[in-house]
């Protein structure tokens, strides 16, 4: 079979590199493989860029999760870069702090409650994240700060891109994907589907949300100014 | 008729908030720590054909009088956080005006923070010292400073003249952005002293537009004017502490929601000991939203209705008060680098069993252009005009109750430090 997508995204404020689907897993027996492009849409039909999607195979297949990573999410001008990362079950992050100010990294998340005493420069060795589910990151001190850490134990995982799709290679089976979004309102309903992958070398899917985003956080709001 | 003088300014309250600053540092000096630090330089070029204003020994309802036209100060500010150990931290914000306070450099603020890391979803914030307690929404800049105009609120302009929080302040949050819902949410409580004069500008002087912010213990007037003297806001001579209480929403980084009721549960009563300062019993309630929106757009409203109340001047034993009401809205918006702001405010003291004496009412209009050239220079041009009619102008200077006071000034503003960036 052939190995998994790579996906890369670049922290463009702290120059970090982040190899994202780094590992996939032989799936022992799987017949030949196909592209499977997912798009997602907001309601009115525009791209989504962003969302988070995870693929789990239905039909028996032995259930790996990807190969951990090493991540980085730096904070610069008060924010974190980047503010989302979707990372494998056992991948480590390191917090470096560009900014002048200090920072005191929290998250009380059922996934990973851990707190990074207050501190500037890259003091800290990486955090470990072993349980699956969605981290969110805060700072004790600033608290227009926000950022998500998508822990995940699927074995195809990624962000889509500018265009709103993501694509990855899949053995031919029966799949369920999953969508998540920092935006998402509470009571959105269309976030996964089971589709199949059959014979043809390309599969497509697209999702649409049923109900439109939350607004999205402002960036443009001086850092002095309180929250 | 009721003068508030302070023929013999005590240097005690200052001592001690001198030796306050000193203990906050000496603490945070023996840990090993962070400090944030910020310094500013303020500049103004001013037009008015304004009143003097209430630290001048007038009635102007705005900060410069036309005597003051020309180059003036705006501000010189010196801000310190220092944290000690992981969850406490201490902050002084101290700054000079340059009009005849007391002391040329005074702290408007001077306290210590206790941030626990959240729990559960749920913060406790813990404050002690002196603040601001959280009523502005405008306020929102380093040094209590409006980032949309030069003056405050006539609101928010009281509050900087003569109310603080000397005491604790507890705040519970549920940070519901935090775990995945739209809304976070805050109750607040306050336990303070040291502001038995707060409302004693308001009773003698009315509202007024400015950004001058009384540093604690500071004096407003000028000993000897008529009619507010070197009358002292932060003063406590009866055993009643004050207290606050209110709630604040929020819709993630949109919407801010707050109320608050305030009571300083002073004894209405002349300071015998000074013999010149009067206790105002000044309570009242306090509600406000800011809205932000995409492309730049912010609103903000807020409303303040109480009532100040003390000994009166000619009868043994009576009272006067004073109910007070205000409101304004301001509507901002940002485009890149510059910010225009408009405001109107509306505002008005009545007078109960003073012979009318403090009575005031008006409105003014606000319109400021911000240029942030950089993180380090800031460039300001604001209009202002408020039209109000005042009991007090005929008694004390013989003039129209009724005045248009007009202040334009061009403010340059330059700050350095480690959080200036």
């Amino acid at each position: 079979m052939r190995p998994p997508a790579r996906a890369r995204c670049r922290s463009a404020a702290a120059g970090a590199v982040l190899t994202l689907g780094a590992g996939l897993i032989a799936l022992g027996g799987a017949a030949a493989a196909a592209t499977l492009v997912i798009n997602v849409q907001t309601p009115d039909g525009r791209a989504l860029p962003g969302a988070i999607v995870t693929v789990r195979a239905l039909d028996g297949a032995p259930h790996h999760a990807a190969t951990p990573l090493h991540a980085i999410m730096d904070q610069v001008n008060r924010a974190f870069a980047p503010d989302l990362l979707v990372i494998p079950v056992g991948s480590t992050v390191e917090f470096p702090n560009s900014d002048s100010v200090s920072h005191q990294i929290y998250s009380f998340s059922p996934a990973k409650r851990f707190q990074l005493p207050l501190y500037r420069g890259k003091p800290y060795p990486p955090t470990h994240f072993d349980q699956p589910g969605v981290v969110t990151l805060g700072c004790n001190i600033h608290d227009d700060m926000l950022a998500y850490l998508v822990v995940t134990d699927a074995p195809w995982y990624g962000r889509t891109d500018s265009a709103g799709a993501w694509s990855t290679e899949l053995p031919r089976g029966h799949y369920r994907v999953e969508l998540w979004h920092p935006r998402l309102r509470d009571n959105e309903t269309d976030l996964e589907r089971e589709f199949t992958v059959g014979d043809a070398d390309r599969a497509d899917l697209t999702l649409r949300l049923s109900r439109p985003l939350q607004p999205a956080p402002l960036t443009d709001r001086p850092h002095s100014w309180d929250y | 008729m009721i003068c508030l003088r302070k023929l013999a300014p005590d240097s005690a309250p200052r001592l001690s908030t001198l030796a306050f600053a000193l203990a906050l540092l000496a603490l945070a000096g023996i840990c090993r720590a962070s400090t944030d630090w910020e310094a500013s330089l303020d500049g103004r070029l001013v037009s008015s054909d304004a009143n003097p204003s209430f630290m001048q020994g007038g009635l102007g309802t705005v900060r410069y009088g036309s005597d003051e036209s020309g180059l003036q100060l705006g501000r010189a500010r010196f801000a310190l956080t220092q944290s000690i150990g992981e969850v406490w931290s201490a902050h002084l914000d101290a700054s000079m005006f340059d009009d005849k306070d007391s002391s040329p450099v005074g702290l408007t603020e001077a306290y210590l923070l206790f941030r626990p890391y959240p729990r559960a979803g749920y913060r406790f914030r813990l404050k002690a010292g002196g603040f601001y307690p959280p009523i502005s929404l405008e306020n929102r800049a380093s040094g209590w400073e409006s980032p949309y105009t030069l003056s405050y609120s006539a609101i928010d302009s009281w509050l900087a003249v003569e109310v603080r929080t000397i005491g604790l302040e507890g705040t519970l949050d549920w940070l519901g952005t935090r775990s995945g819902h739209a809304f976070d949410a805050g109750v607040t409580g306050g336990v303070f002293g040291w502001n038995q004069g707060a409302g004693v500008v308001l009773a003698n002087n009315g509202f007024s537009l400015t950004d001058r912010q009384t540093a604690l213990f500071g004096r407003v007037g000028q000993l000897g004017d008529q009619p507010l003297g070197g009358a002292e806001p932060f003063l406590q001579f009866d055993h009643h502490q004050g207290v606050y209480g209110g709630f604040e929403v929020r819709y993630l980084d949109r919407v801010v929601l707050r109320a608050l009721h305030y009571d300083n549960r002073a004894t209405p009563q002349l300071d015998e000991a000074s013999d010149q300062n009067y206790s105002q019993h000044t309570r009242f309630n306090s509600a406000g939203v800011r809205i932000e929106g995409d492309h730049g757009w912010t609103a903000i409203a807020q409303w303040l209705d109480g009532e100040t109340t003390t000994a009166a001047d000619d009868v043994p034993g009576g009272l006067s008060s004073w109910p007070f009401r205000a409101e304004y809205a301001l509507l901002s918006k940002r485009i890149g680098r510059s910010t225009l702001s408009a405001r109107y405010d509306r505002f008005v003291v009545d007078s109960i069993g003073a012979d009318d004496y403090g009575a005031q009412s008006g409105h003014a209009w606000t319109a400021a252009y911000v240029f942030n050239a950089d993180a380090h220079w800031r460039f300001t041009l604001e209009w202002l005009q408020v039209v109000s009619s005042s009991s007090s102008r005929e008694e004390f200077f013989g003039g129209p109750p009724l005045l248009t006071e007009t202040q334009l000034q061009l403010a340059v503003r330059y700050a350095l430090g480690s959080s200036v960036y």
